[in-house]
């Protein structure tokens, strides 16, 4: 500790090479922050917001294939079904010319507050929302994203049906991320005969609740057999293998992402080895003279090696925190659920990503500072000082 | 009087480990910023290729895209005797197309939502583009299948010969199409009426795609489709179509675009450091350089020429690299999978095209410039007696 004063001098007596190599490491740290970002994004899905015990039908032969609405009924009667609800597809645009930017789906008003208690909607607006036949249920991250709150009334086109609807925005998923809309099916369902269509009898998923951890796999395979052979057979799968699948398209992006997050890391190490070698190079003269003084060789190994290390680290500090600012602002801009990103533009530094990028740049640091740092506290002291004085 | 070009270079090769990494960072900043905007091009590039512009895409009113889109049958009958539609032995060259997006299953194991385009055999005169490069066009009614290139290689059953299942059914797979890089290649098609049979559409027919008879406007056509009161339909140019699909891709312009300048400008930071590092070491010689005569702005450039030879040295590496890499990349992984906002998995081969290396080229000139300008303006402005004083 008593040599901290030296390695700290040693820092700053080059200060612009000091200031442009935490520089160039923050900025490389910061760009590994935001690339891990998105596969971040994927996986906050998987793991924090799917569920084991939450389970999806859907049709075997594909998501845009729709089962019977009867289907759900059927699927509440099983046994070990706590709770029930449906999702269909309504593909609402906002403004037509963004297309559609957030999923939204007709719901059953009933059941959802049970479905998806985890997610802890206010059982006052979830009240409203059985309440209003035009009553909505938007994602805190659309609510953001839109500038809506609510009470506010929204309309959308309807792309898979051919009506418009208007609705009043009567809660929210306080999730930040969370991009849904839901209203009620029965609004769909009546705008449809309105508009001489027919009512609604298909729908898109059926989600399910399941209590009892040992009833998944069970009833996974009761709900399958019940509908073989039938004109829609089911593929029925947790939530967290749903999504999982869901997203299963987006693993080569994924692997480009973290391909490229690799080579910035790179590129870091490379910077950093540059600095300790250039900094070890200048002052080959005054180590031999500190060894010629008494240091030991484990002794200026160390200042040096602490010095890359410390060097490394403040940069990594400083990219972690560019990282935080960077993507509080994208969120306001681009993020949110964008059709060609899906979870991957989530943008939101998780505390793992900020200790993976402070890590990376300490690892950085102590390996750029091993090869230097150990040549030059090898040197043997005579040669050194001959070839300098 | 300028110093020889040999004197930067010389000085490159002296210091051999500073140099090569700086040259390393500048060489992985280039295969970062190539493969990822290898990547963003090929997928905006297969949308934007899509689509003929003597073609018109005709779908219900308000449907973005044809997945959501449903026509009737007397629609469809209409739309073929629209003046202004191209005709080819008496035939009217308007394809009716069902499309639906089932599961299928990826080699790795996964499912994706694939477009099935359900056609009739006109649709190969109307996608002129598309051509078949083995085997055989399908035959109707015979539960047989074509599949495009990209497609072909990514999921199971996909192959000339296989059976494919999806849907309710199973398919023969008997031919493959390529068509020009454009996303029809990661489709799959069949026969209409027997895809509308497996999907249990009452509806037929998605959508039209009407080829505009050569000399006919275009426009007024698809003005004249849109004003017909009898039904609601909407006409726009395919090519329009998928350019607006294409857009999607913009926001990947801007993570590419993010990522070069923070990048390159702490690459940039880091070729600063050496070039610094290089001038301070070579005060005397600058100072005899200047004493001989030379002006400054001799030593300005000869410093200035040295980053960027490290720069160019950096790029030539990168891209080399980003190249084979992108390739290994995208072969492993059996194409790169794109799930586009209207639910179907485009197929996209990871290319490193001219302009993604144009785009990493001038990023690494940057770096070169920038990282070289303040290092060499500083040796430029060393007073020779100090400079040969102090050394």
């Amino acid at each position: 500790m008593k040599f901290l004063p030296l390695i700290w001098s040693n820092l700053v007596r080059n200060k612009l090479r000091t200031a442009l190599t935490s520089a160039a490491i923050a900025l490389a740290v910061a760009l590994v922050c935001l690339l891990l970002t998105m596969p971040g994004g994927l996986d906050r899905i998987l793991n924090e917001i799917a569920s084991n015990n939450r389970l999806v039908v859907l049709n075997k032969a594909g998501l845009v294939y729709p089962l019977p609405y009867s289907y759900l009924q059927k699927v509440r009667a099983m046994d070990g079904v706590v709770a029930a609800a449906s999702w269909t597809w309504f593909g609402g645009v906002f403004r037509e010319e963004k297309g559609v930017e957030f999923p939204n789906f007709a719901v059953e008003p009933d059941p959802i507050g049970v479905v998806w208690e985890d997610w802890g909607i206010a059982p006052e607006q979830l009240e409203a929302f059985r309440r209003y036949r035009d009553a909505a249920i938007v994602g805190r991250g659309t609510l953001d994203k839109q500038g809506w709150k609510i009470g506010d009334r929204i309309a959308l086109k309807g792309t898979v049906y051919p009506v418009d609807l208007e609705f009043q925005i009567v809660g929210e998923i306080p999730d930040a991320q969370a991009p849904h809309l839901w209203f009620q099916r029965e609004y769909l369902d009546q705008a449809l005969r309105a508009a001489g269509r027919g009512g609604l009898e298909t729908l898109g998923t059926i989600w399910v609740r399941v209590d009892d951890p040992d009833e998944v796999a069970p009833l996974l395979a009761r709900i399958d057999a019940a509908f073989r052979n039938s004109e829609a057979e089911t593929a029925s799968e947790t939530e967290k293998s749903y999504f999982a699948n869901f997203f299963g398209a987006l693993e080569g992006f994924v692997t480009v992402i973290l391909i490229v997050t690799g080579l910035v890391a790179l590129c870091i190490v490379f910077i950093a080895a540059n600095t300790a070698s250039m900094a070890v190079r200048e002052r080959m003269g005054e180590i031999a003279v500190l060894k010629a003084l008494g240091f030991s060789r484990r002794l200026v190994f160390a200042t040096l090696f602490a010095e890359a290390t410390l060097l490394s680290t403040l940069g990594g500090m400083l990219g972690a925190f560019a990282a935080l600012g960077i993507t509080a602002f994208l969120r306001q801009g681009v993020a949110g659920w964008s059709p060609a990103l899906g979870p991957l533009g989530s943008f939101v530094v998780t505390n793992t990503i900020l200790v993976q990028g402070l890590f990376l740049a300490f690892f950085v640091g102590m390996l750029s500072g091993v090869v230097p740092s150990f040549g030059a506290a090898r040197r043997p002291v005579a040669e050194t000082l001959r070839e300098v004085f | 009087m300028f110093l020889p070009l040999r004197y930067p270079l010389a000085n490159l090769a002296a210091r051999r480990t500073r140099t090569a990494l700086t040259v390393g960072v500048v060489a992985l900043v280039v295969v970062a910023t190539t493969l990822f905007s290898g990547l963003v091009s090929s997928l905006k590039e297969t949308l934007v290729s899509t689509g003929h512009p003597r073609n018109l895409i005709v779908l219900r009113k308000g449907s973005t895209n044809d997945g959501s889109s449903s026509l009737p049958l007397e629609a469809f009958q209409a739309l073929r005797y629209f003046e202004g539609v191209a005709r080819e032995g008496g035939e009217p060259l308007a394809s009716p197309e069902l499309v639906v997006q089932p599961f299928f299953r990826t080699a790795s194991g996964g499912r994706e939502n694939v477009l099935v385009r359900g056609v009739e055999p006109v649709a190969l005169r109307v996608h002129d583009e598309v051509e078949l490069v083995e085997g055989r066009m399908f035959a109707p009614s015979s539960g047989e299948a074509i599949v495009g290139s990209g497609a072909s290689g990514r999921y199971v059953g996909a192959q000339v010969g296989d059976v494919l299942e999806f849907g309710r059914g199973r398919w023969r797979v008997v031919g493959r199409f390529d068509a020009g890089g454009s996303s029809f290649e990661s489709e799959v098609w069949v026969d209409a009426r027997e895809l509308a049979n497996d999907a249990k559409r009452p509806v037929p027919y998605s959508g039209v795609r009407l080829r505009v008879a050569d000399g006919a406007d275009r426009d007024a056509l698809a003005r004249r489709i849109d004003a017909d009161s009898r039904w609601a339909l909407e006409a726009k140019p395919e090519t329009e179509y998928y350019a607006k699909q294409a857009e999607s891709a913009n926001v990947f312009y801007l993570i590419v675009i993010g990522l070069a300048v923070l990048a390159g400008v702490g690459a940039a930071f880091g070729a600063t450091n050496t070039l610094y590092a290089a001038v301070q070491a070579r005060r005397a010689e600058i100072g005899t350089l200047r004493a001989l005569g030379f002006p400054r702005i001799a030593i300005l450039t000869s410093f200035l020429v040295e980053a960027l030879a490290v720069a160019l040295l950096g790029f030539a590496l990168g891209a080399a690299i980003a190249a084979v890499l992108g390739r290994v990349v995208s072969q492993a992984l059996g194409g790169i999978g794109f799930g586009a906002a209207t639910f179907t998995t485009n197929v996209i081969q990871l290319r490193v095209g001219p302009s993604d290396l144009v785009l990493a080229l001038g990023l690494a000139l940057a770096i070169g410039l920038v990282g070289g300008f303040f290092p060499a303006s500083r040796a430029a402005r060393l007073r020779p007696v100090e400079a040969l004083r102090k050394a």
